[in-house]
């Protein structure tokens, strides 16, 4: 459904060329639920807007390519990806109107990207109300952003996202604004709308536990580059990169004391040659300061982008 | 460990107007809330937005003006007083970078809290400075950088270095590692376990985070609706919850392991303008009788030093 290829992006600014993600691949089969998850400055969000097609100020023309239905989106945005992309924006606070009523706000996308009258856009958005489980559907259309409540917006959004009967959704942390009896709910009716409808998701998170509860697979991102990817369970359960073996390790879940992985993430303007990570890695040997190590494939459909992946970390990787 | 801060029956109205004809009445962000922070301990309040953790907080810092209730520090009574007398209760913001003023360098940031305090020779401050930033774990020469020119982690050090400067006793945490990474996240809770000893500081760690608060707090108040449902050591807390409220709070926490533990808790927390009768969580509890939707639970023994404001929490066991 969609494919990454090798992609690409330099950001340019005063403070010089940004590499903000360099040589990114994974597949998203049809049907297929992708978690993306890395922590600030990894690239999440510049990944999503070169999907969606919205390239941050700045941006040069990314390389690589971006496969939508066998169609690369990446250079001809007009192909067939339009409004066939649903997108769940990460804060519902923000990301609505607060002057317009719900329905004109989610009219306003049909009438740019969906065949049929206006009035059976309005059909449509009731029947997607009452599958988002937003309480009155009816009346929902004639209400404004603040008469619903943070879980309800974030229903609202995802409606939205639904409206011109996308093929993928997007979502970019969909729930780090909410709390976590609202989340659960949240995630629960996105899992069952993705499989009711076939659609294909992306997930954007930084939560491994939100993760586990709604992606198949799953691809680690680190300063741009993708670390690891696979399916969940066996990468959560089994990680190979010693990134995500140190990130998991640090899990609340998994670890009883307070460590964390030294040092930091290197900014994008001055990223370390070789493998990003070596600074950080307890395993690190000279020749990962050399050459960035490729993303070589596994058994079950995994991929590591780590020569020394079977090296256990020493036992106090972590400080 | 005697109690340092306290609150006895403490009530706080928010939005009360009065008009030239009518009044319109406000609503009770806190109701009668009872806690006692010990000396040295972290003491946790978790709870949904809107339950009144951080109204507590500002009222206990003398923010905002409690309209019934007692509050104490360190045995004396301060109650409506506001912030005359509770230096010694100072507050680090939720948002590090939205609390440094982004035109002054952080030295001058840093300085100002002590002239404020009283500290009026310049010297004297500088070296304050100069130490408090080593104790946070910074270059001392970062004073001389505004805060755009540091990281997330970096500011709240400096976030932290502000209040400590003011030599306070007991430090109000308003969500202290909401937004961070996994990874930095464990190095800003080490910090401030380190700060409370060297310091002998006392912690009120407001947060929604429970797998955090399970690993740093020593008790816990669980607040639903202006109420607290349930208080006790975090240890036996977090094994054994006797509210249904923090039953289904544990439960919706996502997990490693991807399974769900217990039913999910449905619908919003009700508006504070329409309290429900009797047990306010009744509603969605999925325990209620006819009992919980008229009289109001008071909270019980359910073990040493854990109290449970329910009518079935023998039951939900």
């Amino acid at each position: 459904m969609l494919q990454v290829e090798g992609l690409d992006v330099q950001i340019r600014s005063e403070r010089g060329t940004a590499q903000i993600l360099q040589d990114v691949s994974f597949a998203i089969p049809r049907g297929g639920t992708m978690g993306i998850v890395g922590e600030s400055g990894c690239g999440k969000s510049t990944l999503l807007r070169s999907i969606l097609g919205i390239m941050p100020k700045g941006a040069e023309t990314p390389r690589g390519a971006i496969l939508f239905d066998g169609q690369d989106i990446l250079t001809d945005r007009a192909a067939s990806a339009r409004g066939r992309i649903g997108f769940v924006p990460q804060d519902p606070y923000l990301s609505l109107n607060p002057v317009f009523r719900a329905g004109d706000q989610i009219l306003e996308i049909m009438r740019r990207h969906a065949p049929g009258s206006r009035a059976d856009h309005k059909r449509k958005i009731v029947e997607l109300f009452r599958a988002v489980q937003l309480p009155d559907p009816e009346g929902a259309l004639r209400k404004y952003p603040h008469q619903f409540s943070g879980g309800q917006r974030q229903r609202l959004l995802i409606a939205a996202a639904l409206a011109c009967d996308p093929a993928l959704v997007v979502a970019d942390e969909p729930t780090t604004a909410l709390d976590v009896t609202t989340q659960r709910e949240i995630l629960a009716l996105l899992r069952r709308l993705v499989a009711e409808r076939g659609l294909s998701l992306l997930f954007v998170t930084h939560d491994f536990g939100v993760l586990a509860s709604v992606c198949e697979s799953v691809t680690v991102l680190y300063a741009g580059r993708v670390a690891e990817t696979g399916p969940t369970r066996q990468v959560l359960d089994d990680p190979r990169h010693p990134y995500t073996r140190m990130l998991l390790a640090c899990h609340p879940d998994r670890s009883a004391d307070l460590s964390g992985i030294p040092g930091t993430v290197p900014a994008a303007t001055a990223q370390p040659p070789g493998c990003r990570f070596h600074p950080r890695c307890p395993i690190a040997r000279p020749d990962c300061a050399t050459a960035p190590p490729p993303l070589v494939a596994l058994p079950g459909g995994r991929a590591v982008a780590c020569p020394h992946f079977e090296t256990p970390l020493p036992e106090n990787a972590l400080a | 460990m005697p109690e340092i801060i306290g609150a006895e029956a403490l009530s706080v109205e928010l939005g009360a107007k009065r008009g030239l004809l009518k009044n319109r009445p406000g609503v009770t962000a806190v109701d009668g809330v009872s806690i006692s922070v010990n000396e040295g301990e972290t003491f946790g309040i978790v709870g949904e937005s809107g339950c009144g953790k951080t109204t507590l907080a500002r009222t206990l810092l003398g923010l905002q003006r409690e309209s019934a209730g007692r509050i104490t520090l360190q045995g004396a009574d301060v109650s409506r007083s506001g912030r005359v007398g509770r230096e010694a209760v100072q507050y680090v913001h939720q948002d590090p970078g939205a609390a440094l003023d982004p035109w002054w360098r952080v030295g001058a940031t840093l300085a100002e809290g002590l002239k404020i305090h009283g500290v009026a020779d310049s010297a004297e401050r500088q070296a304050r400075i100069r130490d408090m930033l080593a104790a946070v774990g910074l270059d001392p020469a970062l004073a001389e950088r505004y805060p755009h020119e540091l990281s997330g982690g970096q500011q709240r050090r400096v976030g932290l270095a502000r209040i400590l400067l003011l030599r306070p006793r007991v430090v109000i945490l308003d969500e202290p590692t909401a937004g961070l990474d996994l990874s930095v996240q464990a190095a800003v809770l080490r910090l401030l376990r380190d700060m409370r000893e060297k310091f002998g500081l006392t912690y009120l760690f407001i947060s929604h985070d429970l797998s955090v608060v399970r690993r740093v707090c020593d008790r816990v108040a669980v607040m639903y609706l202006g109420r607290v449902v349930e208080e006790g050591s975090a240890a036996e807390l977090f094994a054994a919850p006797r509210h249904p409220y923090t039953r289904a709070l544990l439960a919706a926490a996502p997990r490693l392991d991807g399974a769900e533990t217990g039913p999910a808790l449905p619908g919003d927390p009700p508006s504070l303008r329409a309290v429900p009768s009797g047990c306010r969580f009744h509603p969605r509890c999925g325990l209620a009788t006819p009992e919980c939707a008229t009289r109001d639970p008071v909270p019980e023994t359910a073990g040493p030093g854990h109290s449970v404001a329910c009518h079935r929490w023998r039951d939900a066991a």
